[in-house]
């Protein structure tokens, strides 16, 4: 449907035919409050109660209740999930395997790729990044006999080089921020190529915060935030398709049960179908969905931030230090503890940030001080490189 | 519509913690509302302030400071006063705000003869000065009388609301936080003196303030890295005894004590080192945080020290866990990263407590008990 009224409409599509989601399933494995008298191994620098409570309640709260939501509300979505994501629930609630093993037996959830450690190689070290990409295909292979054709990376971070890498690594499909300089010139809401020739997907911002932000924000004009409503805004987006592309952990953890958000999805199928619309993973857009052309992307971008950029993790001089210091701090006989250390998460923890994402980093940070975050990194480094 | 303030000193007459607020804070609310500051009088002239002084004859002179606690200092706080309570000029005064323990006495005798609102502000208490070990139960009587009294009290800290709450049974809805301030200019101009691998103790050397904890702490770190020095600056009772522990785990060469600093000396002191390190056991406040930082050196303190709930860029540690602020001091020393972020978000953050704010919340309390 909807195919000839873009032509009659001149070329200006004003009819949303398809939802995309899109959602982050990502845990680090944290570093825990170190002191520099702690004669521990390296394989003890990791907090292991601290990362095994937050994954037990997160995954009761959001990633399992979520999970059979969308999968019996029938809607298609497509997960990312990192190889230390996949480990913990292995470890701390298998459970949750289960269920998103289920959801994609039944066809609707595609499983995409990613760095396996979550990390920042591909700003740094492509050899680094391609092995880490393959190991999570591996991992995804032997948990979910799957084999991923889309890719994102690491919270977005994205420029033409990842592109070509993720295409020269046999991805079809890959996703990237609609930054506010990108969507000046291209609308989020249409297929796109990389110069590489890898089919590029933009996130809408502005949508996608509407439900991961704002939906239990009592002071925004859309509060509340009903199916209906945001559905509605879809259709009446210009565009193919609408790309909410967001962190899993919004559906029950960010915005908590009582704040009504698995009725929002309960109730979005019939509202989805009222509007003529679909939802769609991202490996069947490019047969049902014109490419707009192509958009080269040279500086980097991303997700977070109010800079879009890699400032959330190389932003301050901490950041730099402890970056510059893990980048040399190659102990191989412990290579699997070093690359857990390059989860980006960690150093995430250290960003100041700034005023307007301050918030967002109070709520991330388990040490509540990006200076502790320094300080126990660099301790951690001290005792995985033998200082 | 005035104010009355019933002080015990003020520049240049003692030029203690308690005159230095006084004058900071009532040099401000003076311009917006008339106050009469009631004084002892020491024989000082004043200059020109933005408020009256009045100073009222004593008996005899005061030996001890504010926080002495000798026989003859308490006969001296009470002949002030009653002094004050029979000088007092009640003439277009709308309200009584008392300074401490040594000013309640008159302060709730005013509020009951002329029926006008208290305000009584605890900038410390006998908990803290006693550091919980031996307080006075007189002191502490009055206290409790001055806070029950009072129409509403100011703390210096939420912490410190919280003992005057916890201690003297007094509803907290009734207890207002305003911070101190500081003035960074002193701090931010003159001489730039380059950092040294200097750690800094600066304060009376008493339990009240944990010099013993610097000592464990400055003792571990020497473990760690040799290359450290340490000044501990000031005097008190454990001056010797802490002398002596240097001496006994034989790190006397990595320590200064240069005894009593002044104004000029600890600024010097505060540019030159590259931690400031406050153990205090309990602290209201803790005005030499905020001084270090606006100097734009990084601190690590006690959580019993007030200011620290209101502060991000600094570093916390239980006053006893040596071990981790000895983590906490050579983390600091050892990446520049960490030390330049510190002193730099820590001096803009240090620069926003004014006066200016203690002031206009200050108003807030009285605007919110008198009777107009």
């Amino acid at each position: 449907m909807g195919k000839i009224s873009h032509e009659n409409t001149g070329g200006v599509q004003i009819s949303m035919e398809d939802i995309i989601f899109y959602f982050e399933l990502h845990q680090p494995f944290r570093i825990r409050p170190l002191r520099m008298q702690d004669k521990i191994s390296p394989e003890d620098i990791f907090w292991e109660e601290k990362n095994m409570e937050i994954f037990r309640r997160i995954s009761e709260d959001a990633y399992i209740p979520a999970t059979k939501t969308f999968m019996e509300s029938g809607i298609h979505s497509t997960f990312s999930l990192s190889g230390t994501f996949i480990e913990q629930a292995l470890k701390y609630n298998p459970k949750t395997i289960d269920v998103i093993d289920d959801y994609v037996r039944s066809g609707l959830c595609e499983l995409m790729g990613e760095t396996y450690f979550h990390s920042l190689a591909s700003v740094w070290n492509e050899d680094e990044f391609i092995e880490q990409v393959n190991d999570q295909r591996k991992l995804i292979r032997d948990t979910f006999n799957y084999v991923p054709e889309s890719f994102r990376n690491t919270e977005l971070i994205y420029n033409n080089r990842i592109a070509e890498i993720a295409r020269d690594l046999g991805f079809k499909n890959i996703i990237a921020e609609g930054t506010d300089n990108i969507i000046k010139n291209y609308n989020p809401d249409y297929r796109y190529l990389a110069p590489s020739g890898i089919n590029l997907y933009l996130r809408n911002y502005a949508m996608s915060d509407n439900i991961s932000f704002r939906f239990s924000n009592d002071q925004w004009s859309g509060y509340p935030l009903t199916a209906e409503k945001f559905i509605k805004w879809a259709k009446e987006s210009p565009g193919d398709i609408m790309n909410l592309f967001m962190d899993y952990e919004t559906f029950g953890e960010h915005q908590k049960k009582e704040s009504g958000i698995f009725e929002f999805i309960k109730y979005l199928p019939g509202y989805i179908e009222e509007y003529g619309l679909k939802t769609m993973n991202i490996r069947e857009i490019s047969a049902h969905h014109r490419s707009m052309g192509t958009v080269s992307i040279d500086k980097t971008t991303s997700w977070a931030d109010a800079g879009r950029d890699l400032s959330a993790w190389l932003g301050n001089s901490m950041q730099q230090e402890a970056f510059d210091r893990l980048k040399s701090c190659n102990n191989f006989d412990k290579r699997k503890i070093w690359r857990y250390m390059q989860t980006s998460d960690l150093i995430y923890y250290m960003s100041m940030g700034n005023p307007e994402d301050f918030s967002v980093h109070q709520y991330f940070n388990p040490y509540r001080s990006p200076y502790l975050a320094f300080i126990y990194y660099m301790f951690a480094l001290d005792i995985l490189c033998n200082k | 519509m005035k104010v009355a303030v019933i002080g015990w000193e003020l520049p240049p007459a003692f030029s203690g913690g308690l005159g230095i607020h006084t004058y900071n804070l009532f040099s401000i609310v003076g311009k917006i509302i008339p106050v009469d500051i009631y004084l002892p009088d020491m024989g000082y002239s004043f200059p020109p302030y933005p408020f009256n002084v009045r100073t009222v004859k004593i008996k005899s002179g005061i030996a001890g400071n504010v926080y002495s606690h000798v026989t003859n200092f308490i006969d001296a706080v009470n002949d002030y006063n009653e002094k004050v309570v029979e000088n007092f000029r009640p003439e277009g005064v709308s309200l009584v705000h008392c300074h401490d323990w040594i000013t309640f006495r008159a302060g709730i005798e005013i509020k009951k003869r002329y029926k006008i609102p208290l305000v009584v502000t605890f900038h410390s208490t006998e908990y803290d000065r006693s550091a919980y070990f031996n307080p006075q139960e007189p002191i502490m009587k009055v206290e409790a009388e001055g806070a029950s009294e009072a129409d509403a009290v100011i703390t210096v800290s939420n912490l410190t609301k919280d003992v005057v709450s916890k201690n003297y049974h007094i509803n907290p809805d009734k207890i207002t936080t305003v911070y101190n301030g500081v003035k960074a200019f002193p701090y931010t101009s003159g001489i730039p003196f380059s950092k040294e691998r200097q750690v800094l103790y600066f304060g009376r050397i008493t339990s009240q303030k944990g010099p013993k904890f610097f000592m464990e702490m400055a003792r571990k770190a020497l473990e760690y890295e040799n290359n450290i020095s340490f000044v501990m600056a000031g005097t008190g009772d454990l001056l010797d005894e802490m002398k002596a522990y240097a001496y006994n785990y034989n790190i006397q060469d990595k320590f200064y004590f240069p005894g009593f600093v002044d104004f000029q000396k600890a600024i010097e002191y505060y540019k030159k080192s590259s931690v400031f390190v406050i153990p205090s056991v309990s602290e209201p406040f803790g005005i030499t945080v905020l001084e270090s930082m606006v100097s734009g050196t990084p601190v690590v303190m006690s959580r019993t020290t007030g200011v620290g709930e209101a502060l991000n860029n600094a570093l916390k540690a239980d006053f006893w866990d040596t071990d981790v602020m000895s983590s906490y001091v050579v983390s600091i020393l050892n990446h520049k990263s960490l030390m330049d972020t510190l002193s730099i978000y820590g001096k803009y953050e240090g620069m926003s407590f004014t006066w200016e704010k203690s002031a206009m919340k200050t108003l807030e309390v009285y605007r919110s008990v008198w009777r107009i």
